[in-house]
This record gives C-alpha cells, sequence and structure tokens, in this order.
C-alpha cells in the first residue's frame, strides 16, 4: 500500500467523500497504524494551518 | 390545472409578503445603528440573509420540483444505485466555497470590532447589581448610572412613558467621532453591557477585564440593557449614551467634575435633620429601595427590614449600622457603599434610615463623622 493512497483516504475521511470501490482497496491493507499516524499528522497541518491562517489576516488588517 | 392553481397560491403569498416588506419599517430587522461597525455588521447579517433565501428557494425548487415529477403515481421508478462521487463532491465544495465567501467579509468586521488601539477615550465600565459605574479614565471622573424610572409606572399605576426603563440619571456622556474604548468588568456576578446602535455587547465579568470600542457618528441619545441575566433586578439597570458634539463634551466634563468638587465641598458644612431627611429619602430611592423597600420593609428572607429594625433604631448599633453601609457585608448582595456614595450621601441616607417609617431616633449623622469612618478603615 503506497503512502499517497494513506493520505488519499485520510484526505476522502475528512471531506466525507470516498467511493466504495476505494473503501475496499484501503480495507485490504494489512495494518492501520499508516492510517492513524496520517489520520493524527494531517489533523495537525490543518490545526497549525488555521492558527496560521488567522495570524496571517490579523497581520494583514 | 391542478398544479396551476398551486403556482399562482405560492405566487399570491409570496406577493403579499412583499408587498408587506415593501411598506418598510416592519422593525423586526435588527438596527442598523449609528457607528461604521454596527453598519458592516447590519450589511453582513443582510449579504448572509439574502445567500440563505436564495439557497433555501433553489433547493427547495429542486425538491420539489423532483417530488412531484418522479411521483409513483406517473409511473417514476427508483433509480437503484449506490453512490455519486462527483455530485458528492459537488456538494461538499460548493457549500465551502460560499462558506469561505461570507467569511471573508465577516472576519474583516470583526477583527475591526476587536481592535481597541489607538483609542481617544477611555471608559471602564462596571456592573453592579444592579447598575453601571462609568470611570473616565485619566479624567477622575467616576459616577454611577441608576434606573431613573418613576415607581409608579413600574407598579402601574401611571401610565408608562416611551422611554419606560430605558431611562436612567446620570447617562454616559461621550464625544462623537472619537475612538471610544470601554473596559467592561463587574463588581458582582456577570452582566452584560449592551447598546445596540453601536453593536456593542460585552459580558461583564468580575475579574475580568473584556474590551470594546465604539466611534459614534450621529449625535444623539442611545439606549441599552444589561444583556446577562443577573438577579433580581436584571430588567432594571439600562444604559443610556448621550453622543455629543466634542465642545459640548468638554463642557460636560467641566461641569461634571465641579458639581463632584461641590458635593465633596458640601460635606464640610451644617446639614439640618430636614435637610438630610430630604436627601437621604432621594438616595435611599435610588440605591437602596430596590432591596429594602421603598417602606424599609424589605423582602423576607432575601433582604432585611430596616423598618423598626434593632440596627437602625437602637442607639448602641449606630455603629455597626454605619459600618455596614460603608463596608458592606462581604458574599451578600450588600454592597460597600463607601465606595459609591459621597459623604454627603451617605450621612444623608444612614440619617434617613434611622428617621423614617417611624425608626424616629432623632439621630444626625453628619458627613464629617463619615469622613472620618471612611479615613479611619
Ligand atoms: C442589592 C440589594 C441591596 C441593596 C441595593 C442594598 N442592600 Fe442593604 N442589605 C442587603 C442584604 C442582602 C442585607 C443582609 C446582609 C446580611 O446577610 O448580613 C443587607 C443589610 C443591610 C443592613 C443591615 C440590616 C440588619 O438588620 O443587619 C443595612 C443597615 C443596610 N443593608 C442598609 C442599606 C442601605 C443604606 C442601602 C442603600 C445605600 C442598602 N442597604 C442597599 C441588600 C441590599
Ligand atoms: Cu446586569
Amino acid at each position: 500500500m503506497n503512502i499517497w493512497k494513506v493520505f488519499k483516504a485520510v484526505f476522502s475521511a475528512f471531506i466525507g467523500v470516498q467511493s466504495e470501490k476505494n473503501r475496499l482497496e484501503d480495507f485490504q491493507a494489512n495494518s492501520p497504524i499508516p492510517f492513524i499516524l496520517v489520520g493524527i499528522l494531517m489533523v495537525l497541518i490543518f490545526i497549525f494551518s488555521l492558527v496560521y491562517l488567522v495570524n496571517f489576516m490579523v497581520y494583514l488588517m | 390545472m391542478k398544479e396551476r392553481s398551486c403556482s399562482s397560491a405560492v405566487l399570491i403569498i409570496l406577493a403579499a409578503l412583499w408587498s408587506v416588506s415593501a411598506q418598510a419599517d416592519w422593525a423586526l430587522n435588527m438596527t442598523e445603528g449609528v457607528t461604521e461597525v454596527s453598519r458592516s455588521i447590519y450589511s453582513l447579517h443582510m449579504q448572509i440573509f439574502w445567500i440563505c433565501v436564495v439557497i433555501a428557494i433553489a433547493v427547495f425548487s429542486v425538491m420539489f420540483w423532483s417530488i412531484i415529477h418522479h411521483r409513483k403515481s406517473v409511473g417514476a421508478k427508483a433509480e437503484q444505485f449506490h453512490e455519486n462521487t462527483t455530485v458528492e463532491l459537488i456538494w461538499t465544495i460548493v457549500p465551502v466555497l460560499i462558506l469561505v465567501a461570507m467569511a471573508v467579509p465577516a472576519t474583516t468586521t470583526l477583527i475591526e470590532m476587536y481592535d481597541t488601539s489607538d483609542s481617544d477615550v477611555d471608559i471602564q465600565v462596571t456592573g453592579y447589581q444592579w447598575k453601571w459605574q462609568y470611570q473616565y479614565l485619566g479624567e477622575d471622573l467616576s459616577f454611577f448610572s441608576n434606573l431613573s424610572t418613576n415607581p409608579d409606572e413600574i407598579n402601574n399605576k401611571v401610565e408608562k412613558n416611551k422611554n419606560y426603563l430605558l431611562e436612567v440619571d446620570e447617562p454616559l456622556v461621550v464625544p462623537i467621532g472619537k475612538k471610544i474604548r470601554f473596559l467592561v468588568t463587574s463588581n458582582d456576578v456577570i452582566h452584560s453591557w449592551w447598546v445596540p446602535a453601536f453593536a456593542v455587547k460585552r459580558d461583564a465579568i468580575p475579574g475580568f477585564i473584556n474590551e470594546s470600542w465604539t466611534r459614534i457618528d450621529e449625535v444623539g441619545t442611545y439606549r441599552g440593557q444589561c444583556a446577562e441575566l443577573c438577579g433580581k433586578d436584571h430588567g432594571f439597570m439600562p444604559i443610556v449614551v448621550q453622543a455629543v458634539t466634542d465642545e459640548d463634551y468638554a463642557l460636560w466634563l467641566t461641569e461634571k467634575k465641579a458639581s463632584i468638587a461641590a458635593e465633596v465641598a458640601a460635606a464640610a458644612r451644617v446639614w439640618s435633620l430636614e435637610e438630610l431627611m430630604v436627601r437621604g429619602e432621594q438616595v435611599y430611592q435610588k440605591n437602596c429601595a430596590a432591596c429594602h423597600q421603598v417602606g424599609g420593609q424589605g423582602i423576607s428572607p432575601m433582604f432585611p427590614a430596616l423598618k423598626a429594625s434593632a440596627i437602625a433604631t437602637q442607639a448602641e448599633q449606630r455603629d455597626a449600622h454605619i459600618k455596614i453601609v460603608l463596608e458592606g457585608r462581604a458574599g451578600t448582595a450588600m454592597q460597600a457603599y463607601g465606595a459609591q456614595l459621597s459623604a454627603v450621601e451617605l450621612a444623608a441616607v444612614i440619617t434617613y434610615e434611622r428617621n423614617a417609617w417611624g425608626n424616629d431616633t432623632g439621630d444626625i449623622i453628619t458627613p464629617q463623622s463619615i469622613q472620618s469612618m471612611l479615613k479611619s478603615k
């Protein structure tokens, strides 16, 4: 299972849109750990990009 | 035929709504206010409202059209499929774009609202049960603003005036065209200082200072209320702001300071019992009657009676009486009036309590004795 597919799966979960075909494919993976790690990473990225965005907006004004 | 009459009914209803709203002032909407911020909040509100209307019309049209045109009685067969990623993506992305489009102007306004820097006038607003205190920082000026509505109006004995429960003895006076910063806090429970015309509403929380600001465009009197349930007289602590020109503001400042100085000077002269009673009754009505009641009978068991009470009639309780009025009682609704009223007012109200309602002790509490008690603390 390549890492790009894991990112894609996690991103699909974030926006809540995933095709049945991809979903089944994801569930073929041997271990859930990469999904969990990528999930945590992407949550952190999401939070920090929001923090950055807010700071940037405040800086702009 | 059926369909036609249905849609014409809808049209008639819409037309009716339209003509009513065209007749203007329904007064259902929020006020546009008199500041730049309040106007931008108003226009945000309207923009987002119309976006919602358009979305609602679009969504419901598609929905009703689908229901009517694909009904079972005309032989429609349900499609059996599981997903359509393209459609799902569209209905995810489109709302995100709409939300972002709304967030941009909203954020701009919000940042503007919170930018309290570079103010011209700073006023600390403190909520009390149940009145507001205004302190002009750097001006050595501070006063309380009490409800001034006639109790007879409240008790349905006389006709209510149009500013019923929205009138005070001492309004907050501010200059127009200046950035006024409010530092909002509370002395007891949580209140909220709210003036719709400025789009300012800030919680007043004991131990915290919340900031807000306004810049008023037009001379006028603006009214507001406490917006956080704060006890028995929550509805009786209104806010009145008088926005005046720069010159009038300077004039008011001088006059206000002079009258406070005169009040201090008045403490030095001799006051007769009659004078103290007249003054004391006014002070009592304004500051004490909300809890201890006009007739001094209190509201058992929350607010003790002062009429015929030991503390207000017995000679040996005299100092205890003065002390509780000056220092209040921690943890109860009884506030420390030593910090709120002038020496004359304190002397007058205590004298009044010891002589009104048949208490008749004949005691005169002098402003000088109050001053020395305040000093010795
Ligand atoms: C917000 C309500 C409130 C207001 C306004 C208020 N009081 Fe009180 N007062 C109380 C309460 C409650 C107590 C009882 C405190 C306690 O539990 O000891 C009290 C107690 C007293 C007592 C002592 C009574 C006794 O028998 O021990 C005096 C005297 C008194 N108040 C005078 C005043 C005066 C004078 C004013 C106006 C300047 C005033 N109060 C305004 C709530 C109030
Ligand atoms: Cu309040």
